[in-house]
């Protein structure tokens, strides 16, 4: 499935490449927003669907109960550290990069927000670093899963509700579509807030 | 840019599509997985499509992309590290 997965992903990299800078043969939006929404919409349907239908999953996830919670906050606290770590070995202001990994892979989101709040060099480094990280998810989550049950949600991180979703449900479950798509939710709307308030830390952080 | 409305748009959709799923569960079985791999590539699809229609992204990778892959590395490491040490101490299956 990886294989099929990657010759899609470079055929949509290439055609979009191909669209953008070669005259519009057709408005962008017709792909990234329409075909998008209508290809996750349909997923997520039938993803549910299985889900609804599975009976383990559901006694599973009642088990868990509001534990599940802790997924989401985990993952945050992970990738904040994460960034911190990171911009400690490359000598960077580590505001700017702990806010960056407060995207948690929502690229169209941090890549804006932090050349708004940090300067240009910083929104680059947001749409770089969470674009790779929704990448790396995709490409390796059948080896993340080695590493724990839910490996694949902690990378997917926001994106887990979405363009990683189908992905991670393939490699971890199918009862693993709540918690991941969940924790997704939960990272996406706290996100803009997480790296808002970051920004607003004091200078002691920076170099 | 941050449009909780699509957000909402995805939870009515799941939660449809588990509503009937819940209905349906003695029901026959279809097959899905075949329509499932199909729309997870055209989703995959339209996601490089958006990465290669946008400028921006592209013109940033080769200036900041070392610096990227090192931070986007240890996120992964460091968040999928805090999960399993949290799903142990609350023993969440």
């Amino acid at each position: 499935m990886i294989k099929y997965i990657v010759v899609a992903l470079a055929i949509g990299i290439i055609a979009g490449y191909a669209n953008n800078n070669y005259g519009p043969a057709f408005p962008n939006g017709w792909v990234s927003d329409y075909l998008f929404n209508f290809s996750l919409l349909l997923l997520l349907f039938v993803m549910g669907f299985a889900f609804g239908a599975d009976e383990q999953a559901a006694a599973n996830l009642r088990k868990t109960g509001w534990r599940i919670f802790i997924v989401p906050l985990s993952i945050a606290v992970g990738s904040i550290f994460g960034g911190l770590v990171g911009g400690y070995i490359l000598g960077i202001n580590l505001a700017g990069s702990m806010a960056v990994s407060a995207g948690f892979g929502w690229y169209t989101l941090t890549g804006p927000l932090a050349g708004q709040l940090f300067g240009a060099e910083f929104g680059a480094l947001g749409f770089a670093t969470n674009f790779l990280r929704e990448l790396f998810t995709i490409l390796a989550a059948s080896l993340l899963v080695k590493a724990g049950k839910y490996a694949p949600i902690a990378s997917g991180g926001a994106t887990a509700m979405d363009t990683t979703l189908p992905v991670i449900v393939r490699y971890c479950g199918s009862d693993s579509l709540i918690i991941a798509f969940l924790s997704g939710f939960v990272l996406s709307l706290i996100a803009p807030f997480i790296i808002t308030a970051i920004a607003s830390l004091p200078n002691a952080l920076s170099f | 840019m941050f449009n909780p409305m699509s957000m909402l748009d995805l939870v009515v959709v799941l939660v449809a599509g588990i509503a009937l799923g819940f209905i349906f569960r003695n029901r026959k079985r279809v097959n899905l997985e075949k329509v499932n791999l199909l729309t997870i590539l055209v989703l995959i699809f339209s996601l490089g499509f958006s990465i290669g229609s946008d400028n921006e992204l592209l013109a940033s990778m080769p200036r900041v992309g070392m610096n990227a892959l090192i931070i986007s590395l240890l996120t992964i490491v460091f968040s999928v590290a805090f999960l399993e040490i949290a799903r142990k101490a609350a023993r969440i299956k």
